[in-house]
């Protein structure tokens, strides 16, 4: 069967079952079920690498993700797919495993394909590289900052302002000395972290102590040996970390030293984990709008592809604030009651 | 008679069905546009839709209390929605939320492309995001509103919210920062009732209160922004009826929405009211509906405005023939005899605090200088 006589079939016009191909998001959903039905039953499939030289289109994205075992990663993927398959479009997923070669030929081989966009997750491309793939007029979409290429499509989200709410919500609960663990991760959102809880303190007249700020690696165990390192080289009321799994470890270990949280210290996180609400005492964090990360960068990612976008265009999302039990303050100001 | 401008937009009357999920998609917006609506208001469009908690509405017969309520038809979808709604020709306003200044300004455009008429920016629900409003932040208010006004083309109104101390603050943000009007205003923080026998409050979480129970809030804040600020204001809150929405009228707004009497009547009372409206005007020879806008506004003045004149009840023997005593119950000063069949009012003890005149269920009692 053709176009021609599915359309025929269903008892509707050429152009209905296009849409229903091309932008199933715009064919009310009774009428696109009868239609994909009666594509089913006619074993009809486009043929869409012969469309891909006809309409120069192949209905593919590539989407180059840095590590496909993080479930954040997953959470954001999730929301890129979703969004292309509203519009009819199958995603490549290509897991780069942190290795910046895999991450090249990953990109050159989605080019080769034809794919009409791609999305890259927290790359750390170099600029030349990003340049060249932009000679090919491929729409590109960053999600997660790139520092040497502001101006480029991206979806962001402003973790500097998300670390100061949280940082001026402990000092409001009367934390005025508070330890900062700083995990190393591709994302660079802990520096801007980072940042945050610098401007936090400044504006509150606390001095900033340097021995406070202490680095460690982004994991449980990360959290767990820093948390020691922080406890030896001052004792701070309260341990900010840059990511869940790193507060996690710093929990263990400081329950294993026998104090108590949030009693003796608090203890918040940043990510908004599902395991965050889970644990006790329950983990106060920052959400991360993961899966709208993901919704938005297709979103404009298609744009681009429908040629609707006329220039690069940033998404800035924002986090929220998760107050839980882990940061001791008994009056709960501010919580999401 | 009324046909009103308002923001640009020719409306048949003035009239709105406000946003909720009686305006959830397509069809059902149509539906509010053939019962008489002036315009419409779409459920809020939001990023990315969200799981729905249940039960999430309860009422009584004076409003309602809900919980979280936002479109749960993604953006994508759309397109095709409002094509649907806009089918039949009506003026359809698109009602936006999101956390972000980008997200709004992002989900604007796009509905502006789908064919909206205009936005409205519905930052002010109380339920979800914290116990602040974002809708009490004027700062937060002057961010999202520039972020979208830059974005579009089509008029752009922010839904206010009554939880906040200085609305006037935030309607002057709007303005400031290229909003083309404000509505106001969104649901109360409350919580509608709670089962003694099961210790429950109905909805397990704070919600939104709507209906009757906001009414009197609602024209406050119409009333407030429309003396401090030059903003076109779309009314909201507890109007069931063409007086209730003429009150509004009065009161400065220069279109009214409609939401709880929607959801608990039915779209039905839409038509009524605007029947109602048409035949007050004509009444009481109004040719243009906008004549009386903000007319009420004279007499009501500032706390410092009021003079302190010695009210009192004048009249001293009230014949009354009803088997009731409340007005002499409820006197406060004791000023307030019954003998037989009149009602004996004592000049010297009365203070004119003017109680007794709308507690009498006949009215027989009034107060003049
Ligand atoms: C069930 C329900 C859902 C609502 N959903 C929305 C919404 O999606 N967006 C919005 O801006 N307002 C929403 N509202 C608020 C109404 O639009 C309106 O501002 C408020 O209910 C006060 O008016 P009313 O007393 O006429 O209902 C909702 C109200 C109710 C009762």
């Amino acid at each position: 069967m053709n176009i021609k006589q599915i359309a025929k079939t269903a008892g509707v016009s050429v152009a209905t079952v296009s849409r229903v191909m091309n932008h199933p998001e715009t064919v009310a959903p009774a009428t696109k079920e009868k239609i994909e039905k009666v594509m089913q039953e006619a074993g009809y499939t486009p043929n869409w690498f012969a469309q891909g030289l006809n309409f120069n289109t192949t209905k593919t994205i590539g989407l180059v993700i840095p590590h496909m075992l993080n479930p954040s990663y997953m959470e954001i993927a999730n929301g890129v797919e979703e969004v292309a398959r509203m519009r009819g479009y199958i995603t490549f997923m290509c897991n780069v495993q942190k290795d910046v070669q895999t991450e090249r030929e990953y990109i050159s081989q989605l080019i080769n394909r034809r794919v009409d966009g791609i999305i890259l997750m927290f790359s750390s491309m170099e600029r030349e590289y990003m340049k060249r793939i932009q000679k090919e007029k491929i729409p590109l979409v960053f999600i997660g900052e790139h520092k040497s290429m502001p101006k480029i499509s991206s979806v962001q989200v402003d973790c500097r302002a998300g670390a100061a709410e949280m940082i001026a919500h402990l000092i409001e609960v009367g934390h005025r000395s508070i330890g900062f663990l700083q995990g190393h991760d591709p994302e660079q959102e802990c520096l801007q972290q980072l940042t945050g809880y610098r401007n936090l303190l400044k504006a509150n007249g606390i001095r900033a102590d340097e021995q406070l700020i202490v680095k460690t690696e982004n994991s449980i165990e990360g959290g767990y040996i820093g948390v020691k390192r922080l406890m030896a080289a001052g004792r701070p009321d309260a341990v900010y970390a840059t990511s869940d799994e790193i507060a996690y470890g710093a929990m263990d270990a400081l329950k294993d030293s026998g104090l108590s949280i949030p009693q003796d210290i608090a203890v918040v996180g940043f990510g908004d984990d599902r395991m965050s609400n889970l644990i006790e005492p329950k983990l106060t964090t920052v959400e991360l709008p993961l899966r709208k990360m993901g919704i938005y960068g297709a979103r404009i990612l298609f744009d681009m592809i429908s040629g609707e976008a006329k220039e690069e265009r940033q998404i800035i999302l924002r986090t929220r604030m998760r107050i839980r039990k882990s940061c001791g303050h008994k009056e709960r100001i501010g919580e999401m009651f | 008679m009324l046909r009103t401008n308002f923001l640009g937009l020719e409306l048949k009357n003035p009239v709105i069905v406000a946003a909720g999920p009686w305006n959830r998609d397509g069809v059902r917006l149509r539906e509010s546009i053939a019962a008489g609506a002036g315009a419409v208001v779409t459920e809020s469009i939001v990023s990315d839709t969200m799981l729905d908690v249940g039960p999430r509405i309860a009422c009584d017969d004076k409003g309602a209390q809900n919980i979280r309520l936002y479109s749960d038809i993604q953006i994508e979808g759309w397109e095709r929605e409002m094509k649907i709604a806009k089918s039949d020709g009506g003026i359809v306003i698109a009602s936006i939320s999101a956390h972000s200044p980008s997200e709004l300004a992002y989900l604007a455009s796009k509905l502006e492309k789908f064919g909206a008429d205009a936005i409205e920016l519905s930052v002010s629900n109380p339920m979800l995001e914290s116990l602040e409003v974002v809708a009490s932040h004027a700062d937060v208010i002057y961010e999202m509103t520039k972020a979208v006004s830059e974005a579009i083309h089509i008029p752009l109104i922010v839904k206010l919210s009554q939880n906040t101390t200085n609305i006037s603050k935030v309607a002057k943000a709007v303005r400031e920062a290229g909003g083309s009007g404000v509505s106001a205003i969104n649901t109360v923080r409350g919580i509608l009732d709670v089962d003694l026998e099961e210790a429950r409050p109905t909805l397990s979480t704070y919600g939104g209160i709507s209906g009757d129970y906001i009414r009197p809030m609602a024209l406050s804040s119409v009333a407030t922004i429309a003396q401090t600020v030059d903003i076109p204001i779309s009314g909201i809150g507890g109007i069931s009826s063409a007086r209730h929405a003429l009150e509004f009228l009065m009161l400065g707004a220069s279109t009214v929405q409609i939401g709880t009497a929607v959801m608990m009547q039915g779209k039905h009372v839409v038509s009524q009211i605007v029947k109602d409206m048409d035949a007050w005007v004509v009444s009481h020879g109004i040719s243009r509906i906008d004549e009386i806008r903000g007319r009420a506004l004279e007499n009501l003045k500032s706390f410092d405005e009021m003079r302190y004149e010695p009210f009192v009840s004048t009249v001293t023997g009230v014949p009354c023939k009803e088997n009731c005593s409340r007005c002499v119950e409820t006197c406060m000063y004791g000023a307030i005899t019954k003998a037989g069949n009149t009602v004996h009012v004592d000049r010297t003890s009365c203070t004119g605090c003017g109680l007794c005149t709308s507690i009498c269920p006949e009215k027989k009692l009034s107060l003049e200088l």
